[in-house]
């Protein structure tokens, strides 16, 4: 049975001053993700390695962690792809560690929340209580949908150069949500997301490394998402709601069928 | 004032900055000599001429605004406490008036034909 070399790098800053590498021999097998290799790893040779995980199939964005060098998802990272017969897991960058490969994950949230991530509107009452649905086009739906499949794995955070020197700044995740609700033609937030982000440590300060869209598992485009934001604090312009779209659509009366 | 504001002024400046540099550098490497281009004699003569002067003044504001608000940028991510935000604002406008007015005295004085000190 051949095998992977499973190296882990291990934490426990109640303990340790510094991390050190443990490496791990894994049986190979096929189809197996790093994910499998790591939890082998910790129900067969070390009962001692943290790490988060839930979905195991690319959906909560709880596995994100940098495999060989790189931000990805544990789960949705097969060992064969890697190459090679080494394997090297590390806490993603950007991050507090709190065990191992476990990451404090609480900023990055948030500043998702500091982004008011839900829609915003002035008919409260129709919100709580609605009585027909919310006008959107396909082609409005079409501009933000790929930012809603973010699963806030964090992988873009930990990837961002401006996160790793700049404390104040959101993130691409936070962005590209912020974006995401703004050009929603359903949301009337807007003035309050733009106050937060036309700052000093807000959505200019990406200088579009790209590094978010390349690493982000879901094929979300966060940088993208960035640079039509500043387009649109810039100008205004862009995808934007019309007047007729945020309305609230009523269904007209329907007779039932005749038997 | 907003950063998106002063992100304009960068991108404003960035363009102007290419189109006056390329004048600057066309007039400086093909339309005179460049083997005396940067004479002083040479460079003095330039500014008796009014619309050069102009050009030159310019350049020059377009040029130093640009640098320091691209310094201003740099430094406000270096820290993000607002003391420090407040100095490096307070610091950049003050390097920008300083150079533009020392800039602007050089070009004055050249302009009616003194030599600069």
């Amino acid at each position: 049975m051949t095998e992977v070399k499973l190296v882990v790098q291990r934490f426990d800053p109640f303990k340790d001053v510094k991390p050190r590498m443990m490496e791990y021999a894994v049986p190979k097998r096929e189809g197996m993700t790093v994910l499998d290799a790591l939890l082998y790893a910790r129900d067969y040779l070390d009962h001692s390695i943290a790490l988060r995980f839930s979905c195991r199939q690319a959906s909560c964005g709880s596995c994100g962690m940098k495999i060989n060098g790189r931000p990805r998802l544990a789960c949705y990272t097969q060992v064969a792809e890697l190459g090679g017969e080494k394997v090297v897991a590390q806490p993603m960058d950007n991050f507090a560690i709190i065990k191992d490969l476990v990451t404090d994950l609480e900023s990055f949230f948030e500043k998702h929340r500091e982004m008011m991530p839900y829609l915003i509107r002035a008919d409260s009452q129709e919100m709580e209580k609605p009585t027909a649905e919310y006008v959107m086009k396909p082609e409005e739906l079409e501009k933000v949908l790929q930012f809603t499949y973010c699963i806030k794995c964090g992988l873009c955070t930990s990837s961002c150069p401006t996160v790793a020197t700049d404390s104040k700044f959101p993130g691409p995740q936070a962005l590209a949500q912020a974006y995401r609700y703004i050009v929603d033609p359903r949301d009337g937030g807007e003035e309050k997301r733009l106050e937060l982000l036309d700052d000093a440590h807000g959505v200019w300060r990406c200088h579009f490394a790209g590094s978010c869209s390349f690493v982000c598992p879901k094929g979300v485009d966060p940088a993208l998402g960035i640079q039509l934001l500043k387009r649109h604090v810039m100008t205004g312009k862009g995808p934007r709601r019309d007047s007729e779209a945020a309305k609230v659509w009523t269904a007209p009366a329907t007779t039932p069928p005749q038997t | 004032m907003k950063e998106s504001i002063l992100m304009l002024v960068q991108y404003a400046t960035a363009v102007a900055a290419v189109a006056l540099v390329s004048v600057h550098l066309i007039m400086q490497g093909v339309i005179y000599p460049y083997a005396t281009a940067i004479s002083f004699n040479n460079i003095l003569s330039i500014y008796t001429n009014g619309f050069y002067a102009v050009f030159l003044e310019a350049l020059l504001v377009v040029v130093l605004v640009h640098g320091f608000n691209g310094v201003r940028i740099i430094l406000s991510e270096f820290r993000q406490t607002k003391p420090w935000t407040s100095w490096v604002d307070a610091a950049t406008v003050l390097a920008i008036i300083v150079t533009v007015a020392y800039g602007t005295r050089t070009v004055i004085l050249a302009v009616f034909g003194g030599a600069p000190a």
